[in-house]
């Protein structure tokens, strides 16, 4: 009795000694439990494979109904993917962290001279388009190129200038200071919205340029604020008399919120569509690293302002259960109609056959410990 | 008659077992490394964003501090903006909250009607149980538009223009309703509760025999209340003012709801602004650079720093109120 007591003693001592000694350290101190913790390189030895990742929100509506969809069919595979934003899908797969990871950014070249095996594989475009509030204008206003970068430049103050009105015959706009509303949170739909700014205008691109989080103009000026996510944009601009901002195509159609038709590159007058965005990615050539961008597309049915949201696979792996999964899956995505229907219904345009099919070439270029992988469809 | 047993012819029991017996050792050990631990997790976590920010610290040394240029596509990372939108929405905070909610504390423990007493305590501290992202989108729908924008535009149109009789630059330009008036309106709130329940602790642990010698030299209610209760509890008081500054210098959720998140320094209250937790909350997931990482890293070290110096600040005030008054000890 009393020896058990004091075994008791001596176990719970050793364990919270233990605790401490594993987090007063900087490096993680593995307990003799080792075997449980998840290294995405090894096989479990069982016939059921679960792939991890983690990226990019912009993507992470598709993939989880694609993750599910996939799922039901293939029982055996389920998908893990946690949206933390492309800057931390990039570390984590860059350090072994995940299987894959979702992405609205593009690899640096230092990424690639330190992960030469990673690749990104460009899966969906999105839209984004120019939400707005001013009191007394109930129908869809046009904008162009220069009046949208004047805007956010902060040239353009008021929503009664000349230029505005020029684009709108017919819309009476009031005299009322033009607030510029942006995402505060690093984003995709920043970085596709400034790449556009950019290509546009010189000015913006030798200013804040383009990139996930940029230094607006507009702040500097008090006549900025920033929102979180696509609600938080959403809720300033329905705030604010006299606000604009940009949002997803998709958050905007699914709530029902009013934004502004473009004038593209062609000098027609376009609306944010699936169809018009498709018509973007056709004139986008994909470079050596599968990556392109297409804002301010030439093509005369294209929305100007969309992008990619990619994902970054590994070219190798050493699990070939997981590599064969991983590939088998991205191709699904890529070529199954449920995955294409689906991905549409939630606002995403999808890849045109041209730069699809260069795509399911680098998933075929998979290899696992030296042999290529077994696509399933 | 007492029988002596005859005495124990067994050797004496061996020490690690006399240890053991009675529970004492083991439990001090026990209490001991647990103290410990919280005290590994506060160096640890310092230690840690110190290692990890040395990317930002070599390059850019004092100046991340006092730069106020937050530019992160040019790699031009200054965190004085967050600093600087950190104070102010707590100290504004804290204006608020403090005499409300010492005023709430007085009432409950001194005047409430005794069967009122609780069920008024438990709506206090429900308060408290509020999860922030909830006060947050309260504050979106709710409050800024209903509250902070007639009292922000009030206060614009009373001090905020020139040529009024007291002109304020505090309230000067736009005002859209996100702002530092409107984040340190909902700190306010989630504060409240903190202050006020522990402070009406505090005044009820105030021993009865205080009251009833303030009244027995002829004391009003008032005097009572304000020159002996007050006085007796205010170190305890500044105990619950502490840690509702704590809570408001780390809240984020709620205040990046509400502040309107720009980078930029402003004398005005109303014009929008940004804090060093939300900017960390904002940008951490996308921050893809190693200097990126490192600057947002190292406005959390800033932060750690500054929780820590205002602590210390705290405990010598404490210390030095428990000091004129030696009858207490709270």
């Amino acid at each position: 009795m009393k020896a058990n007591r004091v075994t008791v003693y001596i176990s719970v001592m050793l364990a919270t000694g233990l605790t401490l000694a594993a987090c007063g350290g900087g490096n993680p101190v593995s307990l003799a439990s080792s075997g449980n913790t998840t290294n995405p390189n090894q096989d479990s030895g069982s016939s059921a494979v679960q792939l991890n990742a983690s990226g990019s929100t912009f993507i992470q509506p598709a993939l989880e109904d694609w993750a599910y969809t996939y799922s039901q069919a293939h029982p055996s595979v389920t998908i893990n993917y946690s949206g933390v934003g492309s800057g931390q899908g990039i570390k984590d797969i860059e350090a072994g962290n995940v299987d894959f990871a979702g992405s609205d950014a593009l690899l640096q070249p230092s990424d690639y001279q330190a992960h030469p095996d990673l690749q990104m594989l460009p899966m969906l475009a999105g839209a984004v388009v120019l939400a707005y509030n001013v009191k007394g204008v109930n129908t869809p206003i046009t904008l162009n190129a220069n009046v949208v970068a004047g805007i956010y430049m902060g040239k353009i103050t008021n929503w009664n200038d000349p230029a505005i009105a020029a684009l709108n015959p017919g819309i009476k706009f009031p005299d009322t200071p033009i607030n510029v509303v942006h995402r505060s949170d690093g984003s995709g739909t920043t970085n596709i919205f400034t790449l556009y700014l950019s290509a546009v205008s010189s000015e913006w691109k030798n200013g804040p340029g383009a990139g996930m989080t940029v230094q607006w103009p507009a702040d500097k000026l008090g006549r900025g604020q920033g929102g979180k996510g696509n609600p938080g944009v959403s809720a300033a601009i329905q705030n604010t008399n006299g606000a604009i901002g940009y949002v997803e195509l998709a958050y905007a159609m699914e709530n029902k919120i009013l934004f502004a038709n473009m004038i593209n590159a062609a000098g027609k007058t376009v609306s944010a569509t699936i169809p018009s965005t498709v018509s973007a990615i056709g004139s986008a050539q994909l470079s050596d690293r599968l990556t392109a961008t297409f804002v301010n597309a030439s093509d005369p049915a294209a929305w100007p302002i969309a992008g990619f949201t990619y994902l970054i696979v590994n070219k190798s792996y050493t699990n070939c259960a997981k590599a064969d999964a991983l590939a088998s899956f991205v191709n699904w995505d890529l070529t199954n109609s449920e995955a294409i229907t689906h991905a549409n219904t939630l606002f995403y345009a999808t890849l045109p056959d041209a730069a699809r099919s260069k795509v399911l070439d680098a998933v075929k270029a998979i290899t696992c410990n030296g042999k290529p992988v077994t696509i399933n469809p | 008659m007492v029988v002596t047993k005859p005495l124990s012819t067994k050797l004496p029991t061996p020490l690690v077992r006399r240890m053991f017996q009675h529970g004492d050792v083991p439990f001090k050990i026990i209490i001991v490394l647990a103290t410990l631990f919280t005290l590994a997790l506060v160096v640890g976590v310092g230690v840690m964003l110190w290692l990890f920010t040395s990317v930002t610290r070599m390059d850019l040394g004092f100046s991340f501090v006092t730069s106020k240029t937050w530019n992160p596509t040019g790699s031009q990372f200054g965190a004085l903006p967050f600093v600087v939108g950190t104070l102010i929405t707590s100290i504004l905070a804290l204006i608020i909250s403090v005499p409300l909610g010492v005023g709430i504390a007085i009432f409950l423990a001194e005047l409430c009607p005794a069967r009122l007493r609780a069920p008024l305590g438990v709506m206090v501290e429900l308060l408290a149980a509020v999860p922030s992202v909830v006060f947050g989108l309260w504050g979106i729908f709710v409050f800024v538009p209903t509250v902070v924008k007639p009292l922000g535009n009030f206060l614009k149109n009373a001090f905020g223009t020139s040529g009024d009789v007291i002109d304020l630059p505090l309230f000067h330009g736009p005002f859209y309703g996100f702002s530092y008036l409107a984040a340190g309106a909902i700190l306010a709130v989630m504060v409240l509760p903190t202050i006020a329940a522990i402070s009406r602790d505090v005044l009820l642990a105030v021993p009865g025999s205080q009251r009833e010698g303030a009244f027995g030299i002829g004391c009003t209610r008032w005097e009572a209340i304000w020159q002996v209760v007050l006085p007796y509890g205010l170190s305890g008081i500044l105990g619950a003012v502490i840690l509702g500054l704590g809570r408001a210098l780390g809240e984020t959720m709620a205040v990046t709801m509400v502040i309107g998140n720009v980078a930029q320094l402003s004398g005005s209250l109303l014009s929008p602004g940004y804090t060093m937790a939300s900017v960390i909350a904002n940008e951490w997931g996308e921050s893809s650079t190693p200097a990126y990482a490192s600057a947002l890293l190292e406005i959390g070290l800033l932060l750690f720093i500054m929780s820590v110096l205002l602590n210390l600040l705290a405990r010598l005030l404490v210390w030095s109120v428990q000091r004129r008054n030696p009858q207490q000890h709270a």
